[in-house]
């Protein structure tokens, strides 16, 4: 037990400091919480002048915890998911939002058919270098007072159209992965996720009344417990049925969303939620092996400097969209750019998966990450530069 | 986005409520309608825009744990600049001194001098001056000038309501009651 204790201490000690330094020097922490987790870990580097580095093993309680991360990652997505705010503007969300889908997904897709990828790999490839990083993207807007500009509304609603279909998105690969080899099979699998996450969803809607009374509840300990065992025994209902557990969570959320209780939630859960998903964020660190890098380098270069310009694109043209200057449509493309935490959720089902699929798309992912997430808060950073340069560019393209 | 539309007075300062409204500035009840926009941001909280002047706009930023940020945006070209950042309690403090709920202020045309026309003010006893020696009888400054000697101020020492024998001397200061044309004839008959 002592052993077991320490070692989690070493991996919360490590997540912290690395947490610190993150905030010295004004970048994201994610990236950060994975290098703790690469330092402490089994795998490289094993030790530093004849000190050894194999401190934290990837064991059952974090794989746990980090679990609980995706599931409350997931939860708060769907919690803070506004589907007032998405009725209100589909028109500009929908066209933002399917032009980004397209050349990002798309450039995915034809990374995947270049470097010769199975269709799978290909799919969640697709996946990863689609979806924006909600945490850093908005964490970075702030710093930068953008979040008060108009450039804040297509870039939010940007992040709500994605995280629709990451949620469909899920639920489909969830249930491709655990699925059979056949095409019947892997179509059944399908049709019973989508019947769970249904039926889950249809509770969500209608259930608003008796979520709002059921969690009305007198001290936040009470609260606190209630929200979290009701979140993680649907997640976990959901995987026993091979089922997506991230995608059932995302409904819990959006259960909550229409009901007076999330501010309660914000205040109360969001510390438990950063607590999980740190863990998550670390383990990912833990079981990355960087040297297997080496083995998709050339797919890495490729894939950050062709995705980091579709989301250039794809966020100015939904920044004209909205209508806005070129100046304001290019900072929507650079603050869309930062991708991270949804990304490592899809890497982690290709690593629960096995084979080749297991090896590839996770050391991918964390090559991708680590260089978009401290890419994408660098150009938002110095956005000015890039905004001066190839505003005259937008405004020529786009005839203004 | 929500969009809310309040039908309202123009928020031109307050004291509105301070007694008659007859001197205030014409146009200060004209209806006018502000217009506040209301987003919600994932993750953060609620933002706010209110149109100020023309295309001038505050931004409010409140955070789900309290922290209110609040920017100003000159034109819509322009960038948001942030003008300050408070807490929870600050917040609410702010916005009651700005509703007039902290501190009501009175507009100074409507004080209502209980005194009528007369004011009180203070005149120094010039070294020359004819009344020097004399007592207040003796110099008989309310039929002289009208005004009335409220109290005598002789270095540290305050006389209040001097008696009419009380003499006034070099250096005095004379706290007087009357109006502005009193005071200035007790000015010509005591200054140098």
């Amino acid at each position: 037990m002592a052993a077991s204790l320490v070692e989690i201490g070493i991996a919360l000690a490590a997540v912290a400091l690395a947490g610190l330094a993150a905030n010295r020097v004004g970048l994201s922490v994610i990236p950060a919480y994975i290098v703790a987790g690469i330092l402490v870990g089994p795998e490289w580097p094993t030790e530093v002048l004849g000190v050894s580095l194999q401190l934290v093993a990837y064991g059952e309680f974090i794989a746990v915890a980090a679990e609980l991360g995706i599931v409350f990652l997931l939860f708060f997505l769907g919690l803070e998911f506004s589907v007032g705010q998405l009725l209100a503007d589909r028109k500009r969300i929908t066209k933002a939002g399917s032009v980004d889908f397209l050349l990002n997904f798309g450039a995915g897709v034809a990374l995947g058919v270049l470097f010769g990828r199975t269709p799978l790999e290909t799919l969640l490839i697709a996946g990863v270098v689609y979806i924006s990083s909600s945490a850093v993207v908005t964490k970075s807007i702030i710093d930068r007072g953008w979040v008060a500009n108009p450039e804040a509304e297509p870039i939010l609603g940007t992040l709500v159209f994605e995280d629709i279909v990451i949620a469909v998105y899920l639920a489909l690969v969830a249930a491709l992965l655990t699925g059979a080899g056949d095409l019947a099979g892997a179509a059944m699998d399908v049709a019973r996720a989508f019947a769970f996450l249904g039926a889950v969803a249809v509770v969500a809607w209608y259930g608003t009344d008796y979520v709002e009374r059921a969690f009305d509840l007198p001290n936040d300990e009470l609260f606190l417990l209630h929200v979290l065992g009701a979140t993680t025994l649907v997640a976990g209902a959901a995987l026993a049925t091979g089922v997506s557990e991230a995608v059932a969570a995302f409904f819990v959320g959006t259960a909550f969303s229409q009901t007076p209780h999330t501010e309660r939630i914000e205040d109360v859960v969001a510390p438990v939620r950063d607590l999980f998903a740190a863990v998550f964020f670390f383990a990912i660190g833990l079981t990355t092996d960087v040297t297997v890098l080496a083995g998709v380098a050339a797919l890495l270069a490729v894939a950050v400097v062709l995705t980091t310009g579709t989301k250039l694109v794809s966020g100015t043209i939904g920044g004209r969209v909205y209508d806005l200057s070129p100046t304001r449509s290019l900072r929507t493309g650079i603050g869309l750019v930062p991708r991270a935490e949804f990304s490592l959720v899809i890497a982690t089902l290709a690593a629960g998966a096995g084979g080749t699929l297991a090896d590839v798309v996770p050391a991918f992912t964390v090559g991708y990450v680590l260089a978009m997430s401290v890419l994408g808060t660098v150009m938002i950073q110095h956005a000015d530069r890039l905004t001066d340069s190839l505003a005259p560019l937008v405004a020529d393209v786009t005839g203004e | 986005m929500r969009r809310v539309v309040i039908r309202g007075l123009k928020l031109a300062g307050a004291g509105g409520t301070a007694g008659g409204t007859s001197s205030l500035n014409n146009g200060r009840y004209e209806p006018r309608n502000v217009t506040i926009y209301e987003t919600e941001v994932p993750g953060v909280g609620h933002k706010f825009e209110l149109e100020i002047d023309g295309d001038e706009r505050l931004v409010v930023i409140i955070h789900h744990d309290g922290k209110r940020d609040v920017y100003r945006r000159p034109d819509p070209d322009a960038d948001s600049e942030q003008l300050f950042s408070l807490t929870g309690k600050q917040a609410r403090q702010l916005g009651s001194i700005l509703e007039g709920a902290y501190f009501q202020p009175v507009e100074l045309d409507e004080v209502e001098v209980p005194l009528g026309e007369a004011i009180i003010e203070w005149t120094e006893v010039g070294a020359d001056a004819p009344v020097v020696g004399q007592s207040i009888a003796d110099c008989d400054i309310r039929s002289r000038t009208g005004v009335s000697v409220m109290a005598i101020q002789r270095g540290e020492e305050t006389i209040p309501n001097p008696g009419p024998d009380a003499t006034i001397e070099t250096g005095d200061v004379l706290v007087t009651l009357g109006s502005r044309e009193e005071h200035s004839a007790l000015s010509d008959l005591v200054e140098d």
